[in-house]
């Protein structure tokens, strides 16, 4: 495994791909397996982006670790992959059908050839802080392995939180710990260009009428997720406010989407899915919790959606039809909902008390390459694609786009999305240099 | 977790113990014996008398471990002869789980591996993988499934669980001892694809291999390019014609040299295998024209064979009993036919005031409710693509002529897509008028009482009644007359039973062709080499259409990028000096040309001998036992082997102390 791309100038991989979560790594992997050499950079500590952090994923309730873990092990045992982790993508020159990729190398403090991973340096640290990947309910060392199954096995110093006491310097077996180790940028050159960065969730407080920045038991999806993991912060499902064993969980669909006051008047395509699923999860984890999601149209759309749907109804779910107007905070830690029913009307204003609350942020971009790469934006935010017959082009000559960086997707169509821009790539650089060298016209399919 | 086998508290505790100390020893003993015979076994085979076996146990998270006691399983496999290093993972498919055992057999000098975790079906390869890497050969592995097998079927009975993944993992050791190193088989690539269906998941698909450099056959069955987006006009949420993406994808597929485009075709025959399927194409090939075979040898197959829309049933919403209740596909070519001038909506004579679409017709059906197709199956899928194209037109029809009322009536409004959710918006603010039921209380569409086919009982009533309980407005009950009601109709499977039959494709309950895994192999099906590309497999929209083709693309594209296809080497063998050429195997063989028998010369003399084409052997093993000889045998699966699991099963497992942990755990 290659975790950093090395200093010579040599290295020109084929293509570059923005982001290692499940699009980029199946990206990186269909223009490998194509023989191309490719360039994953991601600017967190390990590859496998958000999938790697999710519990179950629908509609199979395959364990997501089981589907991401063996992606992220093929894309860094990959022959023609190389992974830069921490690295930010500063800027995209494109220059006569080059593109020059100013990459951002992050200071990790650590010497990622020397470090083996074993964590000496975490047991010894005593500085901590709420963990990220935990989304902020457990706790991690100031130095640190990102997470268990984390690619590349590799501690990472905060400066922010080091109290440079030394104390891991000082029981690292291998001297991988360099306090003096500075941020650098890279150019790299390429032919071709992948954006697969992903989304973000928009803020819990982007509703005030929610409240929900100031109560510990209103939480987001990925926090559930957490929850729900059989190795999350709690290793069962409990309230963050008490630590009690939730009886009443309420999911509110769209409370990040579908709503012009806030800014994302699309729909986010993954929430009511995700909420089904995580209910079907609760109701196994909590058999004796009531659990409710409201809603204002469940889009069970995809392949198999539909029956989860109405297997979820079989099994007891509460669907309420009703945008939730209020939430208030009760003293015991409770939350009251204030609903406007669409289904009794002789109760159309009401108050459902509930004592944990999952509210289905919207997906907003994670990056917006138009302001330092050649790549526009529409007016959603998200990466134009406008080519009607090929979905993953952009605005730019050899810049592509896969999964949620064009646009809200779950992830089976994130998966196939990403093998047709790894398509559009390879049959882009064959072309290309067809155009140079009349042999490939008549050659095989090699184009490394 | 030990501390639980004192934490009981019940007197009796020492007499465990001893009982456990008693069965570890009994077991030991058992193994000596068996242990001696495989010793011999190994020697003569020139192989050192003690293999090193690997076991690896994933807790899954705690998919397993919930159940399992992995600990324990960990300790007594231990104790199996030959293993010398039994070692449990949080996750044994993650990189760290995987670098283990690559670690171990480097370190350690293994020779035999097993992981258990979940099935096969998903992890074999990856392990596999890990075997490589540390330099043993990747059949010296085996798979044992703790999972789907073991935790998950025996949710409630952990102490079952525990013993069932001992005896399956003894099995594996057991069959390893006899295990022989493999080699992948190699058999030449065919690189070119045969593109079965010419709508633009087909064109997409072999403008893509075409530019690639690769070579394809795009078959179509009618006589020209483009499939249903041939009745479309204009298309959301680019609001450009369809025949302009058409003719865009046509133009790509024609200036390719590399692209052999049959009309009117139709594959007839596939026989063979990856690398190497030998197809009959039956086309116009013929002197002037006239109907002819010809022979293709591909190396890949893309089905791209799209869908067809469902048909309701004569009567069902009055269909084809009022001539004004018309389906999607036929709506949208009725707004295509119509003079751009006209200043009303006009048809068969009726002049359309007001007109209603209605969601979900074949899709989204319910047990009970919905009358099934007349196979007896219900579509319970959604269409995935009704809502926005209904919304579509309604906006459309609004903006062309505003003095019809439009109405919609829905159960989930399901414009999800990039772009979509702006009709439902715009369809609000152009005045349609939403209603919404629920599925187990379906629209019912009737004749307006009072009212012929031909007349409207007065100039503002329309024909046709349409009654619901609408939920927007709490449950009230509204009948609303309308002109024209037209039916959102939903996608089923086009008609390839033919193919699914020659090709032995899976389809899903829904008749849709059936991915591997919606994840991990999303465009393949179980057979090798085949991929799916568009509604063939389920509905999806343009976008989404042309992006699952290019993903079949990019796959075809990596199978290419390789001189020789590679096959798993669990294919059955003769042995040469025990063959007797009687044949009996290639009676019981049922893979053409899997198993044949070839003169050979043995001594001077001319006989008889099988010989396995192991590109077409499917590794079934019916042929042997039936082999008077025991000539024939299974690679990876010998007799040898199931003997050593039998055994394996059967030894007795010292589970004693297995019980007081898992009371707790209960």
């Amino acid at each position: 495994m290659t975790t950093s791309a090395n200093g010579n100038n040599t290295y020109r991989p084929d293509a570059i791909i923005v982001g290692a979560g499940i699009a980029g790594m199946q990206s990186a992997l269909d223009l490998a397996d194509q023989g191309l050499q490719v360039l994953l950079v991601e600017k967190d500590s390990s590859i496998g982006g958000h999938m790697i952090s999710l519990a179950k994923v629908y509609p199979t309730l395959d364990c997501a670790s089981c589907i991401t873990a063996p992606k992220m092990s093929a894309s860094a045992h990959h022959d023609n992959i190389r992974i830069m982790v921490n690295t930010e993508v500063r800027g995209i020159r494109s220059v006569r059908g080059s593109h020059f990729v100013k990459l951002f190398k992050k200071a990790t403090y650590v010497n990622f050839d020397k470090c083996i991973g074993c964590r000496l340096c975490e047991y010894a640290c005593d500085s901590e802080y709420p963990d990220p990947f935990e989304m902020g309910l457990g706790a991690k060392r100031a130095i640190a392995v990102p997470f268990t199954n984390a690619i590349p096995q590799k501690a990472v110093l905060d400066p922010e939180i080091c109290t440079t006491c030394g104390s891991c310097a000082r029981v690292c077996p291998t001297d991988a710990i360099e306090f003096d180790q500075q941020s650098e940028e890279v150019e790299i050159e390429t032919d071709a260009v992948v954006v697969a960065s992903g989304f973000a969730l928009n803020s819990l407080g982007v509703k005030s009428q929610y409240h929900a920045l100031q109560n510990k038991n209103i939480m987001t999806a990925l926090t559930m997720e957490r929850l729900l993991a059989p190795h999350g912060p709690y290793g069962r499902v409990l309230r963050p406010s008490d630590g009690k064993i939730p009886s009443s969980v309420a999911f509110v669909l769209c409370a990040g989407s579908r709503d012009a006051s806030i800014g994302v008047p699309y729909c986010s395509r993954v929430c009511c899915m995700y909420a089904i699923k995580q209910a079907m999860l609760l109701s196994g984890a909590l058999p004796i919790a009531d659990i409710t999601i409201f809603y204002m149209d469940i889009r069970a759309f995809g392949k198999g959606y539909e029956q989860f749907y109405q297997n979820a109804k079989a099994m007891g779910i509460n669907f309420v039809r009703g945008k939730v107007a209020r939430i208030d905070p009760l003293e015991d830690g409770d939350l009251s909902l204030h609903v406007e029913s669409t289904e009794e009307p002789e109760n159309i204003l009401q108050e459902h008390r509930h004592d944990l609350v999952v509210l289905a942020q919207g997906m907003v971009p994670e990056w917006n390459p138009s302001i330092s790469t050649p790549v526009a934006v529409a007016s959603d935010g998200f990466v134009a694609t406008p080519l009607l017959t090929a979905p993953t082009s952009t605005t730019a000559n050899g810049i592509f786009v896969a999964g949620v960086a064009s646009g809200p997707k779950d992830i089976v169509d994130t998966i196939a999305e990403a093998g047709a821009a790894a398509m559009q790539v390879s049959q882009y650089l064959y072309q290309k240099r067809a155009a140079v060298t009349p042999e490939y016209a008549q050659g095989p399919v090699l184009v490394g | 977790m030990s501390d639980n086998n004192h934490s009981t508290g019940q007197p009796g505790n020492d007499h465990h113990e001893d009982a456990v100390l008693k069965e570890d020893a009994e077991y030991r003993r058992q193994h000596e014996t068996i242990k001696r015979q495989q010793a011999e076994d190994r020697e003569r085979a020139g192989e050192p008398a003690e293999p090193k076996v690997g076991v690896y146990i994933c807790r899954c998270g705690g998919n397993i471990s919930d159940v399992v006691d992995v600990e324990r399983v960990a300790q007594v496999v231990g104790m199996v002869p030959g293993v010398s290093v039994a070692k449990v993972h949080t996750f044994m498919c993650s990189d760290p789980g995987q670098h283990t055992i690559s670690n171990d057999i480097l370190e350690q000098g293994l020779d035999r591996v097993v992981v258990a975790s979940c099935s096969p079906f998903l992890h074999e390869q990856t392990f596999r993988g890990a075997v490589s890497r540390g330099k043993l050969n990747p059949y010296l592995y085996e798979h044992v499934n703790i999972r789907e097998q073991g935790s998950w079927a025996h949710k409630h009975d952990p102490e079952g669980a525990t013993k069932l993944a001992i005896q399956m993992i003894t099995a594996a050791v057991g069959k390893l001892h006899n295990a022989q190193p493999l080699d992948l088989i190699k058999l030449p690539n065919h690189r070119k694809a045969l593109v079965i269906g010419g709508g633009i998941a087909g064109m997409k698909a072999a403008a893509e291999l075409a530019a690639r450099g690769i070579q394809v056959i795009l078959v179509e069955n009618s006589g020209r390019l483009g499939g249903r987006l041939n009745d479309l006009g204009r298309i959301y949420p680019s609001e450009t014609m369809a025949s302009d993406l058409v003719a865009d994808l046509i133009k790509q597929v024609r200036n390719h040299k590399s692209i052999d485009v049959l009309l009117n075709s139709k594959v007839t025959a596939v026989s063979g295998f990856i690398g190497n399927f030998k197809t009959v194409i039956e086309g116009p090939f013929g002197p002037g024209g006239g109907p002819d075979k010809r022979d293709a040898l591909v190396g890949a197959i893309i089905m791209a064979t799209g869908y067809r829309p469902y048909v309701p049933r004569d009567g069902e919403f009055l269909y084809h009993q009022d001539r004004c209740v018309v389906t999607t596909p036929e709506y949208i070519q009725m707004m295509q036919k119509m003079d751009p001038g006209a200043k009303s909506l006009v048809y068969e004579g009726r002049t359309i005031r007001s007109v209603a679409f209605l969601h979900c017709v074949g899709s989204r059906q319910l047990d009970g409710i919905h009358e099934p197709q007349p196979d007896g199956t219900l579509n319970t899928y959604c269409s995935r693509t009704c809502c926005s194209t209904i919304l579509h037109q309604a906006v459309a029809l609004r903006k062309r002529f505003p003095q019809v009322q439009v109405y919609d009536f829905h159960r989930d409004i399901r414009t999800y897509g990039r772009g979509e959710e702006e009709y439902y918006a715009e369809a609000s603010k152009a005045g349609v008028v939403f209603f919404r039921y629920n599925g187990e209380e379906p629209l019912q569409v009737e004749r307006t009482p009072g009212a012929s086919a031909k007349q409207p009982i007065s100039r503002k009533q329309g024909p046709i009644t349409i009654t619901v309980k609408d939920m927007l407005t709490w449950g009230e009950e509204i009948a609303v007359p309308v002109d024209m009601v037209v039916l959102g109709v939903g996608m089923m499977p086009s008609h390839i039973e033919d193919l699914v039959e020659s090709i032995k494709l899976p389809t899903g309950e829904d008749h849709f062709l059936q991915e591997v895994h919606p994840k991990l192999r999303p465009v393949e099906v179980s057979v090798n080499g085949v991929l799916i590309a568009g509604t063939a497999q389920a509905p999806m929209n343009i976008q989404e259409t042309l992006n699952a083709a290019g993903a079949a693309a990019a796959k075809a594209a990596a199978m290419f990028s390789h001189e020789m296809v590679e096959l798993n080497p669990f294919v059955a063998s003769v042995d040469a000096s025990l063959c007797c050429g009687e044949g009996l195997c290639v009676t019981q063989c049922d893979y053409e040309g899997a198993l044949q028998l070839v003169e050979k010369e043995v001594d001077g003399q001319k006989v008889q001998r099988a010989e396995v084409n192991a590109g077409l052997c499917v590794g079934c093993g019916a042929c042997v036992p039936v082999c008077p000889h025991r000539a024939m045998e299974l690679n990876g699966w010998r007799l040898d082997q199931f003997e050593a699991m039998v055994d394996g099963l059967m030894a007795d497992v010292p589970y004693a102390n297995c019980e007081p942990q898992l009371v707790n755990l209960g």
